[in-house]
């Protein structure tokens, strides 16, 4: 007998070969309920006192901003850092487009400059692969070197709602590359050989906080 | 130039008096007949009065003190019946050597006044210690006159100002025409201070024995010491009509000398009343030479046709007939009858240049003062033997001799035309003549067209003429040194390769010499039309329905009126050819200004000039709704590297990217909903030899992104509009190298590294600079972010 099955009449026979396995003696578990795409971000400092990306209160739930913490008492010149942010995350920008906001610590014109536009060395873009590539530095050796145990810079992250990540994912921010300018830079009266050994910029290590999608 | 304007004086005076004023009312008004011009010389002396008057007022403002003044010191009417006043600057009664100003003064009485020349600052301390008798004492010891002098010295106190004192002196050999050190002559005085008094006395020394001698002495007239010693004989030599074969001229007949032993010299004595700056240097001998005048100099080159750095005024000739028409070939014997057809052609284009510029245009020589020029033909050497130059320091041309087999001697009419014109513009806008700027194309642009304005009216062959003939131009450049194929063609410039047909944003990255298309499109369409016709080589699609032209002779006194009296450069580079749009369109409604709505507000001429540099992309056309334009955006909008790097010497339109990396260039569609571009790399500036290869690199990636190329330096990119193919903008990107940490890696952590360089700038600093500049600064730091954000840009 040739049969027509109709959509109608489709569903009726899988419930019938659902009874018909049912029958056979088998529990099976319901399936899981779909998790809920995450909707916002959460960020949770972490425990160092060195180099750290801190949350800063001006955040929201669905924009995080993270200020650059440096150790108290460390006097550097100017800080710069590579940030990878898994998919789901997003880097956000500041006034004038930069997704870097200068938290008013360093001294970024030149000594005595009156120019309002005198160029600052404070850049910032993203690369392929999700990675934030920030720094900020001063740039004439007049103004002296800043403690560094406050927030030097400002950075925002924000939930790329689009990519649908599930709520409760964690979204690891790893620091590839983080460089600081030292106190120490060196005189016009030192020998070449020290000046070689103190212009270096030194490598630090930047302690991010868990940020997860909820 | 400074010019300031005077109150009027009621025209209704001089309307009176002039009676036929109201008939000029024709074609060309400016220009009054003879008849009027013989009442504004009546004017002369009154007008002279007004022009001193103005300036007396004006002292405060020119920075002069209580003591200084004007004084009338010559006077002449030009051939718009204004008055020109020559002003001598006075301290205490006394001229100031030098120092003078000169006044315009039209019938109405508005003084314009050039005051460029006037010396500021003169300041004196003291009183002549020496009699003006003890002066002519010290000049007449040193002039030692064996003979009785023929006249008494004149003797006028006078301020001498250390910048005319005198040096090194040279006396030219009559027979080898070598020059040598003018011991006599030859002045070593100091000076205590910067202005000193003088006495000026003048000396005229005629008789057998000392020969024929006017020297003028300038004498320190509290030290006694002689400060400069110049030789006044002028024009001894007696003009003549040479005959002469020229290689591009045939046979004509040209202006020459009969010097003093007889024979002949390629020296025309009555075109140039000023001596030139560089032939001044040479003393005037008993041959009759001076340093004024029109002259063909050669120069002397072995026989293989190496330069001798020797040149040589064309003379000895004891028949008067020059050159044997054929191309040059004999080096060694530039003087000779193959050399001297160099010269005939130089001395015949000079000639008739020389004539137009006067005649015509009412310019008393390339300078407007008068100053002599010369021609210098067999040039050699790597930059000028297939070349021709203009030098405002010499008010002279340095012309190749061209090479066998190859280009022929650079003496063509239209390249003598073209060089001299560089000397009207050189001394009225002072256009800026360098890549990077439009400017550089208006300069070349203009010595194109007067050099066929100058074509013409030799063509017509009436060296008294003051009007243009309506034909007789080519409106090709240097047809003859090429063996008969243009170097340029003025109706459709970009058949030469190189040359646009019209204006595009970033054509001021081409050398004048291409750029210049431009305008001379737009001129040849002003003075001939533009055709309706598509398949016409001259057929302009900005301008389809075409044009008609208004003629040489309006198109002449309105291009002259603009570079010589509108457009202001004085070298700065800030002229574009809108300006020069602009510039034409109030000479036009200046000059011809009579339409429908009144005088000066709306013309056929100036619609005519708005619809020629229409044609060209520059403006729109009479009533025309804006185009759509595409221009290379400049993310600096000049701001502070802008005004502050030297970098910006090539101006705008350009952007910054890192070494090989994907990046997006940006461009800007105005006055088009579709702002689409298409990219290409590379751009019209490029086509110029070997840089071509060296600018044009990376890859176009299928979404407009450009993988840039991983060499450094400027590269060029063309964004052409999809909406309009017409339209299109070149701009330069600059590749630069972030890497300033050397981790392999550009990022903005190396902007750490840079400002570490930054910290040592100047000193002991190892070059961290994204120019690869040997310092850091702040032009750095600005580059490093604009490349930056250009390329990683956050979205």
């Amino acid at each position: 007998m040739r049969m027509t099955l109709k959509p109608f009449g489709f569903a009726a026979a899988l419930a019938l070969a659902g009874l018909v396995a049912c029958t056979s003696g088998t529990d099976s578990a319901p399936p899981p309920a779909p998790v809920p795409a995450a909707m916002t971000l959460a960020y949770t400092n972490p425990a160092s006192s060195g180099w750290r990306l801190v949350k800063d209160a001006s955040s929201t739930p669905t924009r995080v901003v993270l200020n650059l913490v440096g150790p108290s008492g460390t006097r550097t010149r100017g800080v710069g850092f590579n940030l990878k942010a898994p998919a789901g995350a997003r880097f956000g920008t500041f006034t004038g487009g930069l997704p870097i906001q200068d938290a008013g610590v360093y001294q970024l014109h030149a000594f005595g400059s009156t120019d309002p536009n005198e160029p600052v060395a404070l850049a910032g873009g993203l690369k392929a692969g999700n990675l934030l590539s920030v720094g900020i530095y001063q740039k004439d050796r007049d103004q002296p070197a800043q403690d560094s145990g406050v927030a030097l810079c400002r950075i925002a992250v924000t939930l790329d709602t689009a990519a649908g990540i599930p709520a409760g994912t964690a979204l690891p921010l790893s620091v590839l590359k983080a460089k600081v300018i030292p106190e120490d830079i060196g005189a016009f009266t030192d020998d070449l050989w020290t000046l070689d050994r103190k212009m270096r910029m030194a490598d630090i290590t930047i302690a991010t906080g868990t940020l997860t999608a909820q | 130039m400074t010019f300031e304007r005077s109150r009027r004086l009621p025209t209704l005076v001089f309307a009176l008096a002039l009676g036929a004023a109201t008939a000029w009312a024709g074609t060309s008004p400016r220009f009054p007949a003879p008849a009027q011009i013989a009442f504004h010389r009546s004017q002369q002396t009154l007008r002279a009065g007004l022009a001193q008057d103005h300036l007396q007022a004006r002292r405060a403002s020119l920075g002069l003190g209580s003591l200084e003044g004007f004084r009338t010191a010559a006077v002449s009417t030009n051939a718009l019946g204004e008055a020109i006043v020559r002003l001598d600057h006075t301290f205490d009664g006394h001229r100031v050597l030098g120092s003078q100003a000169v006044a315009r003064v039209p019938l109405g009485g508005a003084v314009e006044a050039s005051t460029d020349a006037v010396l500021k600052g003169v300041a004196l301390s003291g009183q002549p210690l020496l009699t003006p008798a003890t002066a002519t004492a010290i000049a007449l010891r040193h002039l030692a006159p064996r003979g009785p002098m023929e006249a008494t010295p004149r003797v006028e106190q006078v301020v001498f100002p250390a910048s005319f004192l005198g040096g090194p002196a040279t006396v030219t050999d009559p027979v080898t025409g070598k020059a040598s050190l003018d011991r006599h002559r030859t002045v070593h005085a100091r000076m205590a201070s910067p202005y000193v008094w003088a006495f000026e006395v003048r000396t005229r020394l005629a008789n057998k024995v000392d020969g024929r001698k006017e020297l003028t002495y300038h004498i320190d007239a509290r030290t006694g010491a002689i400060l400069r010693v110049v030789d006044e004989v002028r024009h001894q030599a007696v003009p003549a009509t040479a005959t002469g074969r020229g290689q591009y001229s045939g046979t004509v007949e040209i202006p020459s000398a009969r010097m003093a032993d007889g024979t002949y010299a390629l020296y025309d004595p009555t075109r140039g009343t000023q001596p030139n700056p560089t032939l001044q240097s040479f003393t005037p001998d008993e041959s009759g030479w001076s340093a004024t005048g029109l002259q063909t100099w050669y120069e002397q080159n072995d026989a293989q046709g190496n330069n001798t750095w020797m040149s040589y005024l064309f003379q000895g000739n004891a028949t008067n007939a020059w050159g044997d028409g054929l191309p040059f070939t004999a080096y060694g014997d530039e003087g000779g009858p193959n050399g001297q057809t160099m010269g005939v052609d130089a001395m015949h284009g000079m000639a008739w240049t020389w004539d137009f510029f006067q005649n015509v245009l009412g310019r008393a020589g390339m300078d407007g003062k008068g100053t002599s020029v010369f021609a210098q033909v067999g040039c050699t050497g790597t930059y000028s033997r297939e070349n021709a130059a203009w030098s405002n320091w010499d008010q002279g041309m340095a012309l190749g001799t061209g090479t066998p087999g190859g280009p022929g001697a650079f003496t063509d009419f239209d390249v003598i035309a073209h060089e001299m014109t560089h000397g009207v513009t050189g001394s009225t806008v002072g256009f800026l003549n360098t890549a990077g700027f439009e400017e550089a194309g208006l300069d070349e642009g203009t010595s194109d067209f007067f050099a066929q304005m100058a074509k013409a009216y030799a063509a017509a062959g009436d060296p008294y003429a003051s009007t243009l003939p309506a034909s007789g131009a080519d409106w090709t450049i240097g047809a003859g040194v090429f063996n008969g194929t243009p170097l340029r063609w003025m109706n459709k410039p970009s058949l030469d390769l190189r040359s646009p047909d019209a204006w595009y944003h970033g054509i001021h990255y081409l050398d004048g010499h291409y750029s210049s298309g431009v305008l001379n499109r737009a001129l040849y369409y002003l003075a001939n039309g533009a055709p309706a016709d598509a398949s016409h080589p001259a057929y302009s699609p900005f301008l389809p329905q075409g044009m008609t032209g208004i003629g040489y002779e309006k198109t002449a006194r309105i291009w002259y009126m603009a570079v010589s009296e509108i457009l202001v450069s004085g070298g700065s580079g800030q002229l574009t050819f809108l300006h020069a749009r602009e510039a034409a369109r109030r000479a036009a409604l200046y000059l011809y200004g009579e339409g429908s709505t009144g005088w000066g507000w709306d013309s056929p001429a100036s619609r005519a000039v708005e619809n020629a540099f229409g044609a060209v992309n520059v403006g729109l056309n009479y009533g025309e709704a804006p185009r759509t334009q595409v221009r290379f955006a400049d993310f600096r909008n000049a701001d502070w590297i802008e005004r502050h790097h030297a970098d910006s010497a090539l101006g705008g339109s350009r952007q910054y990217f890192p070494m090989g990396e994907r990046v997006r260039p940006m461009a800007q569609v105005l006055n088009n909903a579709n702002t689409a571009v298409t990219w290409t790399v590379g751009g019209r500036s490029l086509f110029n030899g070997a840089e071509q290869m060296v600018h044009k690199g990376g890859v176009i990636n299928a979404d407009g992104t450009w993988t840039t190329p991983t060499d450094l330096g400027w590269f060029a990119l063309t964004a052409t509009s999809v909406a309009d193919p017409r339209q299109s903008a070149e701009g330069r990107a600059f590749i630069v190298n972030l890497d300033a940490d050397s981790d392999l890696e550009q990022d903005a952590v190396d902007m750490g590294a840079l400002s570490y360089s930054w910290y040592l700038t100047n000193a002991l600093n190892p070059a961290h600079s994204v120019f690869n500049a040997p310092w850091v600064d702040d032009g750095d730091v600005a580059t490093f972010t604009d490349a930056v954000l250009a390329t990683w840009w956050v979205r």
